[in-house]
């Protein structure tokens, strides 16, 4: 065997990797310090005048506010979702249970531009089921557009993301739940522990190391997420929704600007290396112990 | 009687977490004048496939199929020959920089799509494969490969380095064992790969929108994305579309829930 063998072998994986992660992010730092637009092709070092622009526009703010609203709010409430559907089913009722855990899981499976259409349908003014049911009610009035207005768009494009990723933590938190040794429960129980102290004294710290990765990919995932807002709301009515990635989209290809695209596309990459970094020192922690 | 209400309350729940589907489809099967009806109604006698065949001949839906089915698989097939052989590599050789390669592969997996788009286009563009089948394989390939090159590595390291021995003893070469020996045994592995690849491949919605543009590249979720915005008014076709969008992986879901959930929990915890 030549020692070269194993390199030989990954160049092929190699090659695809530096094609869609070093060339674009070198390429990416090279645009964002200079002055290209595709309409003009303008071109020459214009230095961090991008990042300016980029920092100094209202709508980045609004836009980095409600991603970081989407991201740690979101996620929080779909592990707390996830974890009572994880408790239900860790019951184990009998037969139903598989069946229910498969139909939770669904949401999951589903693509999530379905998922946007799905949601945008039935949350529609006119013709959708849940304002015609509110409505009923006596709840709310007929018509009214809970993604064109700008109170509740982000809201309920939450909703739609809690109500995709939650089924990921259910599955999570059951493989927690059934590795926690019974005889913890057992001696719990002799000692006169509630069924309340046994929670939260056995349960939940047994949870802690699930619960943390599950919080921050959650985070980097929906950080990333750019589906759900594009579909459901472009990010509208008037920015109220708009979140980072359907942000750079909306510079690039529908503004032209691919300056501050780029420069916007940057600053994502470090704020993603960073919550990265706490991942990676999370699961290596994890190794470790 | 405890059991009777745990197993109603699951039923509920299961109902309400499917409603936005149900709704979907229940739309999908319904003449226009009943979509748009107020109040709306769940059944109607006038439900048909009709929007199913409609959305085929009045929307380009049968071409997005078709580039669907072409992008995914190709995309799944090139990954699980690459992604295989790096897998190959990682599992069965020691060499220097081992670990830094795989964390890199990993740490690939978090990197946003935002912040690779804008280059990947202009690259497209400039050697003529933006709106191209081939280009967007090859990007739906490279971002496939760090979650198939973990998945392989695994179900590699699972088989017993004797049999590979073995078959080097009796005049294989490293190659013809992983080609004779290795694969077929990782076969069930492979194929659970394959799937996740091709699922992934055909859902993939921020690279399909942005890479393409012409009817005859845009795949099935560009499709679906886009006509939310702009063809409001058929809202049962685009309902039957959503639909039989979601049914391959549903189905694929259905019958590899097991291995699906462990490769999951495997994956994340990795």
């Amino acid at each position: 065997m030549r020692k070269s063998t194993p390199y030989l072998l990954l160049v092929p994986a190699l090659l695809f990797t530096v094609f869609v992660v070093v060339y674009p992010l070198v390429q990416n730092l090279i645009n964002s310090v200079c002055d290209v637009s595709m309409i003009r092709g303008g071109k020459g070092w214009i230095g961090l005048r991008n990042y300016e622009l980029v920092f100094k526009d209202t709508v980045f703010w609004l836009a980095f506010r409600n991603t970081a609203v989407y991201a740690v709010v979101g996620t929080v409430v779909a592990l707390v979702v996830g974890l009572g559907f994880a408790l239900l089913l860790n019951l184990k009722v009998g037969r139903i249970n598989s069946i229910a855990a498969f139909l939770f899981t669904i949401p999951w499976v589903i693509s999530p531009v379905v998922a946007g259409f799905a949601w945008k349908w039935i949350l529609n003014d006119r013709f959708g089921i849940v304002n015609h049911w509110l409505a009923s009610a006596g709840l709310v009035q007929i018509g009214t557009s809970w993604l064109g207005d700008p109170q509740t768009a982000l809201v309920c494009v939450m909703l739609a993301r809690i109500w995709q990723f939650y089924p990921f933590a259910m599955v999570m938190f059951l493989a927690g739940l059934q590795a926690i040794p019974q005889e913890q429960y057992e001696a719990a129980a002799v000692d006169g522990a509630t069924m309340i102290r046994r929670f939260f004294y056995i349960t939940i710290p047994n949870l802690k190391s699930v619960s943390s990765v599950l919080l921050v990919l959650g985070v980097i995932w929906s950080f990333n997420d750019f589906n759900m807002v594009f579909v459901m709301t472009r990010g509208g009515p008037m920015n109220a929704s708009m979140v980072l990635p359907v942000l750079v989209r909306e510079l690039t290809f529908v503004h032209f600007d691919l300056g501050r695209g780029s420069a916007l596309s940057i600053i994502i990459f470090v704020m993603l290396v960073s919550l990265s970094y706490l991942y990676l020192r999370m699961v290596s922690e994890k190794d470790a112990a | 009687m405890k059991k009777f209400l745990l197993s109603s309350l699951m039923v509920l729940l299961a109902l309400i977490v499917l409603l936005p589907f149900l709704w979907t489809f229940s739309t999908s099967l319904k003449p226009l004048n009943e979509v748009n009806k107020y109040p709306p109604e769940w059944v109607s006698v006038n439900m048909s496939l009709k929007p199913y065949s409609d959305m085929f001949f009045y929307l380009p839906f049968s071409t997005y199929t078709l580039n669907s089915l072409i992008v995914a698989s190709s995309s799944t097939m090139l990954t699980l020959v690459i992604g295989s052989l790096a897998a190959f590599s990682f599992s069965r050789f020691q060499f220097a920089g081992k670990k830094i390669f795989l964390m890199a592969f990993l740490l690939s997996q978090m990197l946003p799509g935002a912040s690779v788009i804008i280059p990947l286009f202009q690259l497209l563009q400039k050697i003529g494969l933006y709106d191209t089948h081939i280009g967007l394989i090859l990007v739906h390939t490279a971002l496939l490969l760090p979650f198939v090159i973990w998945l392989l590595y695994g179900f590699f390291l699972g088989i017993p380095r004797e049999v590979e021995d073995a078959a080097l003893i009796d005049g294989c070469s490293r190659l013809q064992a992983l080609r004779k020996v290795i694969l077929p045994l990782a076969l069930p592995g492979i194929g659970a790969t394959a799937l996740f690849a091709f699922l992934g491949s055909w859902n993939e919605f921020f690279f399909a929108l942005l890479l393409t543009s012409s009817d005859s590249t845009k795949t099935i979720p560009v499709g679906i994305g886009l006509f939310v915005g702009e063809y409001l008014d058929v809202w049962n076709q685009m309902a039957a579309a959503a639909v039989l969008f979601s049914l391959p992986p549903l189905i694929l879901f259905m019958f590899t829930r097991k291995t699906f959930v462990k490769g999951l929990v495997a994956g994340a915890c990795k």
